[in-house]
């Protein structure tokens, strides 16, 4: 089943072309990969995809709904409800604790819950930094926390930026294996990255280059 | 969550808020206190002004030529106990000091001290018995000063002659009829000329309104037989003019400053919410509806204002004390209404700095997180 079809979009930002025409299918439980050179379009695309930003041209189906024509309030609603995002610069909140920022998520959802964001924490293996700030916490530590927040919600599509570009290979390799146990569970993944071995994981890994497909390579042992 | 959030916020981020609390805070302060020199004035200013000498006399009249020993206590129940700043009884008469003839005056030597304290004093008030305080030319005529003997000689309200001795505590200039007198305790002055006798003036110094004081007026005629009250008129009248345009000047100021403030805190709130468009957008990007956004920084200045209020009440009393002590050499009088009044300016004005820049944080796009902005 498609979860997500994007329907000849295209994105102008006065006159450069970040996105031409683009045509994809994201299917139920699929590991999505998106790489490109720099200024490729990937973030505008991630954006697109995200409900954060309207295509110029084309329409975006997620779950058989046209949203690309959705106010901002809708947008707001369908991205808190069926999207989990996470950042290549982490983005928690400065001031709020690990165990506060995945309660912020769940506060917006809905209703915060103490244990159940506790859990989430467990999972990526944080529950000891729980009651820690993120400036008290490592990069690839924030990252985790950061996943446990994008995950809270129980998001249908779950889009990473980039997630281990500001990592290292241990911190990497933490972060692509909870991504891999996500994967297993059934979820739904679109990552942008630059990173080979990260793409490599993935069941199909998606070109882009002046805004355009260039490419799609199947990774047939997936 | 919504409140553990908007204190994290304010907490954790202490350096930034503290600059914004200062604001509220200096804002309520001069706020506060103001108010509190506004409403104090009056108080403050009649005392001033008491300075200059009683504003209501008693005199006997009717068929009396003297009033009850008792009258000053009953005037009193007539007079807000604050109101009462001093009420003096006096008895006049003669004496002969080195058979010069001389007026003495027996008065409450306390209450004189508080009805005429411009009295320039060389030396001191009498405080025991047989103490007098002489003035300026009857030092002049019988060459006295500080710590001088006398005898006083004369005739009583029987006919008896007498013949008592008196050390001069002070010399008293007032550059009026006063300095051709000799002021002694009403015991002292009983004690020479007998008891036979009464009051003959009461003159009162009281702080308030002209109204306040024509209904002191009207009250005392009424109740107390053979009493004619007189109002000094012209020191209360223009008292009043000066109290009003006094207290219109302190009003302005403090509506200048109350936009001051306003200004000074919408522009900190201004940068605290431009300095966070980045948390905005995250908060967008993870799903926060506008509305939960702006209650979130509405919360964030309503909390800061409560506080920055609060602290405003505590400093402005300070510095309406302060100024108080300077300008008038008082203590100032604690406005209890100006707790909430201050606390619910200032949140309310916070509240409103905040409204603006909080609008605009709405306007953010969620996807300048992914951009890394
Ligand atoms: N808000 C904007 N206004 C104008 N141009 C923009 C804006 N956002 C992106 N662009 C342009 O769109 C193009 C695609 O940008 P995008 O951020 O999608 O690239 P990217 O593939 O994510 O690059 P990177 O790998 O460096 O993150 C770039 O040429 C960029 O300059
Ligand atoms: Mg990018």
């Amino acid at each position: 089943m498609d979860l997500l079809e994007l329907r000849d979009i295209s994105k102008f930002y006065g006159n450069v072309k970040a996105l031409q025409n683009i045509d994809l299918t994201v299917k139920q439980g699929e590991w999505l990969a998106i790489m490109g050179p720099s200024g490729s379009g990937k973030t505008t695309m991630m954006n697109i995809i995200g409900c954060m930003d309207k295509p110029s041209n084309g329409s975006v189906v997620l779950e058989g709904t046209d949203i690309s024509k959705e106010n901002a309030k809708n947008l707001t609603n369908i991205r808190r409800d069926k999207i989990g995002l996470i950042f290549q610069q982490f983005h928690l909140i400065t001031y709020l604790t690990a165990l506060e920022n995945v309660m912020a998520a769940q506060y917006y959802h809905s209703m915060p819950d103490e244990k159940e964001a506790l859990e989430a924490l467990e999972r990526v293996g944080l529950r000891d930094r729980a009651r820690h700030l993120p400036s008290q916490l490592s990069g690839g530590e924030q990252q985790r926390v950061c996943i446990a927040r994008a995950l809270i919600n129980y998001p249908m599509l779950i889009l990473a930026d980039e997630p281990t570009g500001n990592l290292d290979e241990m911190n990497e390799g933490i972060v692509l294996d909870i991504f891999k146990q996500l994967h297993r569970d059934g979820s739904t993944i679109v990552v942008v990255t630059h990173d080979p071995e990260v793409a490599e994981g993935t069941q199909r890994t998606v070109v882009l280059e002046h805004g355009r497909i260039s490419r799609i390579t199947q990774n047939e042992n997936k | 969550m919504y409140f553990r959030m908007i204190t994290s916020s304010l907490i954790r981020r202490r350096s930034r808020m503290i600059v914004a609390l200062l604001a509220v805070a200096i804002g309520a302060t001069i706020l506060s206190g103001l108010v509190t020199i506004y409403y104090d004035i009056p108080r403050q200013m009649g005392q001033e002004f008491r300075s200059y000498g009683a504003n209501l006399i008693l005199v006997p009249s009717g068929d009396d030529t003297v009033l009850g020993y008792d009258v000053a206590e009953r005037v009193k129940t007539f007079i807000a106990k604050d109101d009462a700043v001093g009420i003096a009884p006096y008895r006049y008469g003669t004496i002969k000091v080195n058979e010069q003839p001389l007026m003495a005056a027996g008065t409450d030597i306390n209450e004189v001290k508080r009805t005429s304290p411009y009295w320039f004093i060389t030396g001191q008030w009498p405080e025991a018995d047989k103490e007098a305080l002489i003035g300026q030319e009857v030092a002049d005529l019988i060459r006295l000063s500080p710590g001088s003997r006398f005898t006083a000689t004369g005739t009583d309200g029987g006919g008896n002659s007498f013949s008592r001795d008196f050390v001069v505590s002070g010399i008293v200039q007032t550059g009026g009829t006063e300095e051709a007198f000799i002021f002694m305790s009403l015991s002292d002055y009983g004690d020479m000329m007998g008891n036979s006798g009464g009051i003959d003036v009461v003159e009162c110094s009281i702080s308030a309104s002209q109204t306040a004081l024509d209904d002191i007026v009207s009250q005392i005629s009424e109740n107390i037989e053979n009493v004619t009250p007189r109002l000094v008129k012209r020191v209360t009248e223009s008292e009043g003019s000066v109290l009003s345009k006094l207290q219109a000047l302190v009003y302005l100021v403090t509506v200048v400053v109350l936009l001051l403030t306003m200004i000074c805190v919408a522009t900190t709130m201004m940068a605290v919410v431009t300095e966070r468009r980045k948390e905005i957008g995250l908060k967008k990007a993870l799903g926060a509806a506008n509305k939960s956004i702006v209650m979130e920084f509405l919360g964030e200045g309503l909390l800061l204002g409560a506080f920055g209020g609060l602290l405003g009440v505590a400093l402005g009393f300070m510095f309406a004390q302060t100024v108080s002590m300077n300008v008038f050499s008082r203590p100032i009088s604690f406005q209890s209404f100006l707790i909430p009044a201050t606390l619910i300016i200032s949140v309310a004005i916070t509240g409103l700095a905040c409204l603006i820049p909080v609008r605009n944080a709405t306007d953010v796009d969620p996807a300048i997180v992914l951009r890394g902005e």
